[in-house]
């Protein structure tokens, strides 16, 4: 602010602020070719086992479903500390946290998992599964009253309820303030913003309890929720950080958008990378010290207390470079974090590093499941879990720049959008 | 101005209205070429190093160091501390178990670099600083409320007062002044003494507490601050508990609990009994072997089960020994482990330890524990039996029935399977088999090597028993001419 003159805003119909339209040419050719290459996964995956086929979609669901509930977690956070430096930024990650919708459609399947098949995914919906595998029967009914079909359906429904309350609220007010430009808009999502959050870290939770740790049914592990938020919400500035300069590459926003921005949103990688490994560790710390068998097999399963290096435990160890040291170093410097170009390469890396983390949590499963594929890192089953979630991932960005197109890329009338341009770090 | 000329100038400051200002004149003295220079405003001006030209900070290096040396320190301390110096399995994990070590690690890698950043802060804008003479000047108050000063420092290479008087003339520069040293008393007020010394008074007293009450007798009891870490409710040892149904706070094994470097033996070894034979002739039996070697009895056997086993212990052991001709137990016969050197250094080791209280060091049946039952004449005591009789040889006591007495127990020998591991026993049957020999080997039996030094010691030991008759002949002969 005070090495140049103070910025002006442009005004809201300004063309920087449209969606490019070499952007927005793609999104319905995108959004096809993601759904042909997502069900073509799919379909190759199951020729290899049905409960095989329906991991790998889940796979990708739980990718796609975390970035935009972790877009939606940023929105919400924003409106709670009344950020200034975000606003030029939030707007993607309004856009994006919308896909909690058509995210809502892509889970049928997976209730369809439930309604047409015994356990073809969730091993707790198949009616022999506690006998064959020798199960305490007394807990196994315990489970049983929450692991059900139709209650699991029900929750589903509720939490993509309050998911798409929440974003279809903060996107609706924004864009309402684009048009009118009434400031106590945002008196009105900051006011939301508190129980919002609190709504946001119940549904989410538990989401991840019922879809990704009843996989093993008999695991719990009460932290499972933060460490599938952990994920998510660094994925989420990874996706901004992209979208940020992919868009400025084409065109739109390049004066809003300053390093200060890039390195703020590097900043926040840096930060949850750690945040994630600090999760991820101590929700391993407590299991490898208590050491009671009914915890530790799902670290077993993923290749802990072998003599041997197994498959899984070969991922894991990549997770610990991968998704650890190598971008911890590597974003530790603020010269990368003021370099645009570097601070996009750390996000796409993370993004898919972000994928092998997922895919270690819920692809074992597919394994242990007694499936008849112990090795489902087979180079067909992988490549059908790339398309699979290269195929939902793209589908997802094709529906996110139609949505784009629609409205300004950036909260035209917010109040704090001067103070954003001119943010400054030091 | 001049009536100061004998005070020290530090440096030139000039007053600014505005940080549009402030920074145009920070940009002139920056590319007039001055490096000792500094700005005050009342808030963060962003920019403003830029405009002065100011390096970035080397903090950030200095908290990576730190950081680094901080993750260092707890893996050395706590690898030291536990696997190194005093080693101590903590939840039956290894002495250097990374994932315990972490937590720390991360504590003190936080701890250092803010340590670093603070303190490091510190060095470089170097603090503490009680005085500075900018504080002199009473329109230097202002720079808290809403004026803002650029000073420029007299040790400055290029300090030229009226150069730089120039600039901020040009640029706006009000009250523009030299920074005088401060005149002020550098004496410490009295009141801090007062505080200090009130303070040190103050940190003895709980110290003065502690000491009156360790050199003082009180009838009031204890006061427990933790009741529960004082009084833990977690059992001893062989004490009594109501939890249970056998009323026993100590808990038996689980059936079937193999211990540490227990497993991979087949029940011959196990037992000491050729087991196919044994089933083949009493099949019975060796289904009670086979149970008994899974380990203690659970609390499901309790009734009848448990008593047909203790039976079979008990039969074990004395039968075999009063019925001896009638004993038609296929006993291994050979040792499974051999004889080799290490075997038998083994096997002297454990029976020097475990066997040798009772039964002697050379196995004759004159350990400690029997010496001392004989010299208070113990009515209850069982003399431990010599390990040198006929009967005890290999060929009418088979090595399996060595083993199983030493793993059983006999009469009042009690068994030894819960503490002697089995391979261990094995190597105290092959020790014992060589104290036997020891007793009537000849020359033949010995290493050629160690034949010669053998005969050595013969000789040394034949000379001194000659002497010694000698000198008793010499000393009788003595005693009988006095007479």
């Amino acid at each position: 602010m005070s090495e140049h003159a103070t910025p002006q805003i442009k005004p809201a119909d300004d063309p920087a602020f449209q969606l490019p339209a070499s952007l927005g040419a793609i999104s319905i050719p995108l959004s096809l070719a993601g759904l042909v290459m997502m069900v073509v996964g799919w379909l190759i995956a199951n020729s290899i086992h049905a409960r095989f086929g329906m991991s790998v979609y889940l796979t990708a669901f739980v990718y796609c479903f975390s970035i935009a509930v972790g877009c939606l977690f940023f929105v919400m956070l924003q409106h709670l500390c009344r950020a200034g430096w975000s606003v030029v930024v939030r707007r993607i990650a309004e856009t994006v946290m919308l896909m909690v919708i058509p995210l809502g459609v892509l889970f049928l399947p997976i209730i369809g998992s439930l309604l047409f098949g015994e356990g073809v995914l969730y091993r707790w919906d198949d009616p022999n599964h506690a006998v064959e595998n020798h199960l305490p029967l007394m807990a196994w009914a315990e489970k049983l009253r929450w692991l059900d079909s139709s209650w699991f359906t029900v929750r589903a429904i509720i939490y993509f309820g309050i998911w798409s309350l929440l974003a279809l609220f903060y996107y609706r007010g924004s864009i309402r303030q684009d048009a009118t430009g009434d400031k106590s808009i945002t008196d009105k999502l900051q006011y939301w913003s508190g129980p919002a959050i609190m709504m946001f870290c119940g549904a989410t939770s538990f989401a991840a309890f019922d879809w990704v740790m009843s996989l093993a049914p008999m695991w719990f592990s009460t932290m499972f929720g933060v460490y599938i938020f952990a994920g998510s919400i660094l994925s989420a500035h990874c996706i901004i950080s992209v979208a940020v300069y992919s868009l400025q590459k084409a065109g739109a926003i390049r004066e809003e958008v300053t390093i200060e921005h890039y390195h703020d949103l590097g900043k926040f990688m840096f930060g949850f990378v750690f945040f994630w490994t600090y999760i991820a560790f101590s929700q391993f710390l407590l299991i490898w010290y208590g050491n009671i068998p009914e915890e530790t097999h799902w670290f077993y399963e993923r290749g802990l207390g072998h003599d041997h290096l197994t498959d899984w435990g070969t991922i894991g160890l990549i997770l610990i470079l991968f998704h650890w040291i190598l971008p911890f170093a590597g974003l530790m410097s603020r010269h990368v974090r003021r370099n645009p170009k570097l601070v996009f390469a750390w996000a796409i890396y993370l993004l898919v590093v972000h994928f092998v983390d997922i895919y270690w949590i819920i692809m074992p499963e597919s394994a242990a499941a007694g499936a008849g594929h112990a090795t489902v890192e087979g180079i067909k089953g992988i490549s059908a879990s790339i398309l699979c979630v290269i195929g939902m991932f793209l589908f997802m960005i094709g529906m996110a720049l139609r949505i784009a197109k629609k409205n300004a890329v950036i909260a035209v009338h917010d109040p704090r959008l001067q103070e954003s341009i001119a943010f400054e770090n030091m | 101005m001049s009536e100061n000329n004998e005070k020290k100038i530090h440096g030139t400051v000039a007053e600014y209205e505005s940080v549009d200002s402030l920074l145009n004149a920070c940009r002139r003295i920056r590319d007039a070429g001055y490096k000792k220079t500094d700005a005050y405003t009342p808030f963060p001006v962003h920019g403003i190093d830029k405009a002065l030209g100011i390096k970035p900070t080397v903090l950030p290096w200095i908290v990576l160091v730190c950081g680094l040396t901080g993750t260092v320190t707890a893996l050395v301390m706590q690898i030291w501390m536990n696997s190194i110096d005093y080693p101590y399995i903590i939840s039956g994990k290894p002495y250097i178990s990374l994932p315990a070590f972490i937590p720390v690690a991360f504590e003190l890698t936080v701890l250092f670099s803010s340590f670093g950043a603070f303190f490091g802060m510190w060095a470089l804008n170097g603090l503490p600083r009680f005085s500075n003479p900018m504080f002199t000047d009473p329109r230097f108050d202002r720079v808290t409320d809403d004026r803002f000063f650029l000073y420029v420092d007299s040790t400055d290479e290029k300090y030229d007062e009226t150069a730089v008087r120039e600039i901020y003339e040009q640029t706006g520069g009000e009250h523009i002044k030299n920074v005088l040293d401060d005149d002020s008393s550098d004496k410490i007020p009295k009141p801090i003494f007062m505080v200090w010394g009130f303070v040190i008074a103050a940190s003895v007293i709980p110290l003065l507490i502690v000491l009156k009450m360790r050199v003082t007798n009180s009838e009031l009891p204890r006061f427990h601050v933790f009741f529960d870490m004082d009084f833990s409710p977690a059992k001893d040892a062989q004490q009594g508990s109501t939890l249970f149904a056998d009323g026993r706070a100590m808990r038996p094994d689980v059936v079937g609990t193999v211990a540490r470097g227990e497993s991979g033996h087949d029940m011959d070894f196990m037992t000491g009994v050729q087991m196919d034979k044994l089933a083949a002739v009493d099949a019975p039996r060796a289904e009670r072997l086979v149970r008994l070697s899974l380990g203690p009895v659970g609390p499901q056997d309790v009734d009848g089960e448990s008593n047909v086993v203790e039976e079979e212990e008990q039969q074990n052991g004395e039968a075999t020994e009063e019925v001896n001709a009638t004993d038609t137990t296929p006993w291994l016969t050979e040792n499974p482990l051999g004889n080799g050197e290490d075997v038998l250094r083994q096997g002297q080791k454990q029976f020097g330890i475990y066997c040798s209280v009772c039964h002697g060091m050379n196995g004759a049946g004159n350990g400690l524990v029997n010496r001392r039952a004989r010299k208070i004449l113990s009515p209850y005591w069982v003399p431990p039996s010599s390990l040198h009789q006929d009967s005890l040889y290999t060929d009418k006591y088979p090595e399996g029935k060595l083993f199983s007495t030493i793993s059983n127990g006999i009469r009042k020998m009690p068994g030894y399977a819960g503490q002697i591991k089995a391979k261990d026993r094995w190597a105290i049957v092959a020790y014992v088999r060589a104290l036997q020999k020891s007793r009537d080997a000849d020359l033949d039996s010995i290493p050629e090597s160690m034949r010669k030094e053998i005969l050595e010691k013969q000789e040394v030991l034949k000379q001194q028993l000659n002497e010694q008759a000698e000198s008793a002949e010499t000393a009788e002969q003595q005693t009988e001419k006095t007479e």
